[in-house]
C-alpha cells in the first residue's frame, strides 16, 4: 500500500496530523513487575514494548538464543544478554517469528552492545544481566521503543550507567528515486512511513551528542542523510527529557511514601 | 473555522513540575526551527537549579564539579573533567567529604558480618554455592561450618566425601559473612550454633537492600516471638539479603538443660552439634504454630506490598495488628490471608493513617 507522502508539501503535516519536528506521545512507566529487579513498560504511539532485567547476577547454564554484548560469563566484565519476543498478535499481519528470526537477532545485538556501551559493566565481574523485551504492539520505530525500554528498566534495577541510552527515528519526505531537493527530514517514524520513506535510527548517550547506535537499512540521498541525523539526535535529547522525568516521578513519589529516605542535598553541605 | 491538532495528554504528574526543559509536547508554532545544532550540551547541575524533585538524582545527573568532593559508590567522573556524576538513580548521600548515590533499588551487595539467609545452589568438592541474592553466588567452604562431632575437629577427606550429608542443593541455612573479596563476591560462614541449616518453617523473598522498602540493617535480624492463638514459640530471620526465615522454635540442647549450665561455652558445644544439626527431616510443627507462622510471612508480604521497612519493630507490631484484624473480622480460614485490601489496612493502621 503506497502512502499518499504528497499531502506533506501542502499542509506540511503528516499522516498522522504531526509536523517535522514532533515526537509521538511517549508514555512510560517503570517498575512494572515487582518481582522483577528491574522492569518497565514504554509507549511510543503505537508501539508499545514491556522490559524485564535479571541481575546482575551469576550467569545460568549458557544457552542458545540470547547475543551477548560483552565477552564471555567468566569476564571481567558483566555480560548484557538481551532476549525480544515479539508478541504475534502485535503486528497487523499475524506472522510467527521463531527464535531464530535474524531480524530479531540483530535487534538483540544492537540493544544489547548499546546497553553495554553505557552500563558500567566492569563494576560486576563474572555476572550476567539479562534483559528480556517483549513487544506488545509495533507501529513504526521499534528498535528506538525497544531500546528506550531496556534503558528504563536498567535504571530501575540499579545498574550504573555513563547516562540513558535514548533512541528514536528520523526519515526524509521523499524516497530515494524521487529525487526531490527540497526534501524535509521527519522525526519519529510511524510504521506507515517507515513503510515508504526512508529511515534511521539514532540513539545517542544522554543528551551529549555521543552516537551509540546508528541504523539505516533503506536507501537514502547521502546529502539528506546529515538532516535526518540532526534531527534524529536532537529527537533523541527530547525523549532523554521524557525516560528522566518518569524516573524522577517514580523516585519522588517513593521518597513521598517514605519508602527510600530522604538524601542530602549538596546545598547542605558544609 | 481553522481545524487545532491538540497533542494527546500524557498523564498527569504527581508533582506540579516546571522542570527547565523545553516542552517537546507544544503544539507552537515558534518551535518549528527545531533543530539547534553546535551549541554545547546543557550541563543540569543538582547544586544550582531549583528542580522540584529534591533530593533525587539519575543517572548522567552531574552532582557536583567541585573537585573538593570525592567520589563514591553509584557515581563516576567523566574523564577529562572533575565533575561528579550520578550513575544511578537515587539519592544522594554524603559521609564527610565523600558522596554517594544510594539507588532506588538494587541487589543486595553483601558486607562483612552480615546476617544472610541463603539457598545452596551448587556442591562443589570442597565449598558450596549459595545463592543470597546478590551479583554473584556466596561460597561457603567446608572448613567454614561446623562439624558433626565437635566444633574444632579438623576438617578431613571422609568430610569432603560425604560433602552432600551437610548441605545439599536446594537447602536453606542461615549464615553470616565472613570475607569479601574484591569483585564483590562473598564468603560465608555458619561457625556458630546461630547460624546452619534452617527447617520447620516457610521462607520468603522481599527485596533486600537497596531501598524500596525491605529488610534493613539493624540491631536484631534474629529473634524469638510468641505465636498467638495457643501456637508456640516462632523464630523469626530477617536476613539483611532480603531472605526472610520463619519457622517453628526449636529449643537448643542448652536451652533444655534449663538455667543450670550458664550459656553454652566452647566446651560443652561439642555435644550440641549432633548429628540433628544438618538433618532435612521437619519436625512436628502443630496446625495452630503453622497458622501463625502463615500470618507473620502474610505480614512481611503486605509490609513489603505497601513500600514499608522490614525490621523487628514493624514486624512485632504488624503482627499484632494481624491478629487483632483477624478477632474483629472472624470469616474462617481467611483471616490469614494479608493481601490485597487486608493489606492495605494493614499497613494504614501500621503507619497511622
Amino acid at each position: 500500500m503506497p502512502l499518499d507522502t504528497s499531502t506533506y508539501s501542502l499542509a506540511l503535516l503528516r499522516v498522522d496530523g504531526r509536523r517535522w519536528n514532533e515526537l509521538r506521545r511517549l508514555h512510560a512507566q517503570i517498575r512494572t513487575q515487582a518481582a522483577a529487579d528491574g522492569s518497565s513498560y514504554l509507549e511510543m504511539g503505537h508501539t508499545k514494548v514491556m522490559c524485564v532485567v535479571t541481575g546482575p547476577s551469576e550467569p545460568g547454564p549458557r544457552r542458545g538464543g540470547g547475543i551477548g554484548g560483552g565477552a564471555g560469563g567468566q569476564s571481567k566484565d558483566a555480560e548484557v544478554v538481551v532476549n525480544i519476543v515479539i508478541a504475534g498478535f502485535s503486528s497487523v499481519d499475524r506472522k510467527r517469528r521463531g527464535r531464530g528470526d535474524k531480524r530479531t537477532q540483530e535487534m538483540q545485538s544492537t540493544v544489547a552492545n548499546a546497553l553495554a556501551a553505557s552500563l558500567h559493566t566492569h563494576l560486576f565481574p563474572h555476572s550476567q544481566i539479562n534483559v528480556s523485551l517483549h513487544v506488545l504492539s509495533q507501529d513504526g520505530s521499534l528498535l528506538a521503543a525497544l531500546i528506550n525500554a531496556a534503558t528504563l528498566a536498567c535504571v530501575d534495577a540499579g545498574i550504573p550507567m555513563t547516562d540513558y541510552v535514548a533512541a528514536c527515528t528520523a526519515g526524509s519526505t521523499s524516497t530515494y528515486a524521487a529525487n526531490d531537493e527540497s526534501a524535509d527530514p521527519l522525526l519519529d517514524l510511524n510504521h506507515q512511513e517507515e513503510q515508504e520513506l526512508p529511515s534511521l535510527t539514532v540513539a545517542t548517550l544522554g543528551d551529549s551528542d555521543r552516537v551509540v547506535v546508528l541504523v539505516c537499512e533503506s536507501r537514502v540521498q547521502i546529502s539528506r542523510l546529515e538532516g535526518m541525523l540532526a534531527v534524529g539526535v536532537d529527537g533523541c535529547k527530547q525523549v532523554r527529557e521524557l525516560l528522566d522525568r518518569v524516573v524522577r516521578e517514580k523516585g519522588q513519589r517513593m521518597i513521598l511514601e517514605g519508602t527510600v529516605e530522604k538524601g542530602t542535598g549538596l546545598n547542605d553541605l558544609d | 473555522m481553522p481545524i487545532t491538532i491538540h497533542p494527546p495528554k500524557p498523564p498527569r504528574p504527581l508533582i506540579s513540575d516546571n522542570l527547565p526543559s523545553d516542552d517537546s509536547d507544544s503544539d507552537s508554532d515558534t518551535s518549528i526551527g527545531g533543530v539547534d545544532l553546535g551549541l554545547p550540551p546543557k550541563k543540569r547541575l543538582t547544586q544550582f537549579t531549583s528542580s522540584p524533585y529534591t533530593g533525587i538524582v539519575t543517572p548522567g545527573e552531574i552532582i557536583t564539579p567541585d573537585p573538593q568532593w570525592m567520589r563514591g559508590h553509584g557515581t563516576y567522573i567523566p574523564p577529562q573533567t572533575t565533575d561528579i556524576t550520578s550513575s544511578l538513580a537515587g539519592t544522594i548521600t554524603r559521609t564527610n567529604k565523600l558522596i554517594s548515590v544510594r539507588p532506588l533499588r538494587a541487589r543486595y551487595t553483601p558486607e562483612v558480618g552480615d546476617l544472610v539467609v541463603g539457598r545452596i545452589v551448587e556442591v562443589q568438592a570442597k565449598r558450596w554455592r549459595v545463592d543470597v541474592g546478590s551479583t554473584q553466588l556466596a561460597s561457603l567452604p567446608l572448613s567454614a561450618i561446623n562439624l558433626p562431632g565437635g566444633i574444632l575437629r579438623k576438617r578431613t577427606e571422609t568430610d569432603e566425601l560425604q560433602i552432600r550429608t551437610f548441605f545439599a542443593e536446594g537447602d536453606l541455612l542461615v549464615a553470616e559473612v565472613q570475607q569479601l573479596f574484591q569483585d564483590g563476591g562473598a564468603v560465608l560462614h555458619t561457625r556458630s550454633l546461630k547460624y546452619g541449616k534452617l527447617r520447620n518453617g516457610a521462607f520468603v523473598a522481599v527485596s533486600g537492600m537497596g531501598g524500596g522498602g525491605g529488610v534493613v540493617r539493624s540491631r536484631r535480624q534474629a529473634w524469638t516471638m510468641e505465636g498467638a492463638n495457643g501456637a508456640g514459640q516462632i523464630d523469626v530471620c530477617l536476613g539483611v539479603n532480603g531472605y526472610v526465615w520463619i519457622s517453628k522454635h526449636v529449643e537448643t540442647p542448652a536451652e533444655l538443660e534449663g538455667g543450670g549450665k550458664t550459656a553454652a561455652g566452647i566446651t560443652n558445644m561439642e555435644e550440641n552439634v549432633s548429628a540433628t544439626m544438618y538433618s532435612s527431616q521437619n519436625d512436628k510443627v502443630d496446625t495452630e504454630t503453622m497458622r501463625e507462622i502463615a500470618r507473620l510471612r502474610g505480614v512481611i508480604t503486605a509490609l513489603v506490598e505497601n513500600g514499608l521497612r522490614v525490621d523487628e519493630e514493624m514486624l512485632n507490631r504488624g503482627y499484632h495488628e494481624a491478629v487483632e484484624m483477624a478477632m474483629v473480622d472472624w470469616n474462617g480460614p481467611d483471616d490469614i490471608y494479608l493481601g490485597g485490601e487486608r493489606g492495605e489496612m494493614l499497613a494504614a493502621a501500621l503507619t497511622g493513617k
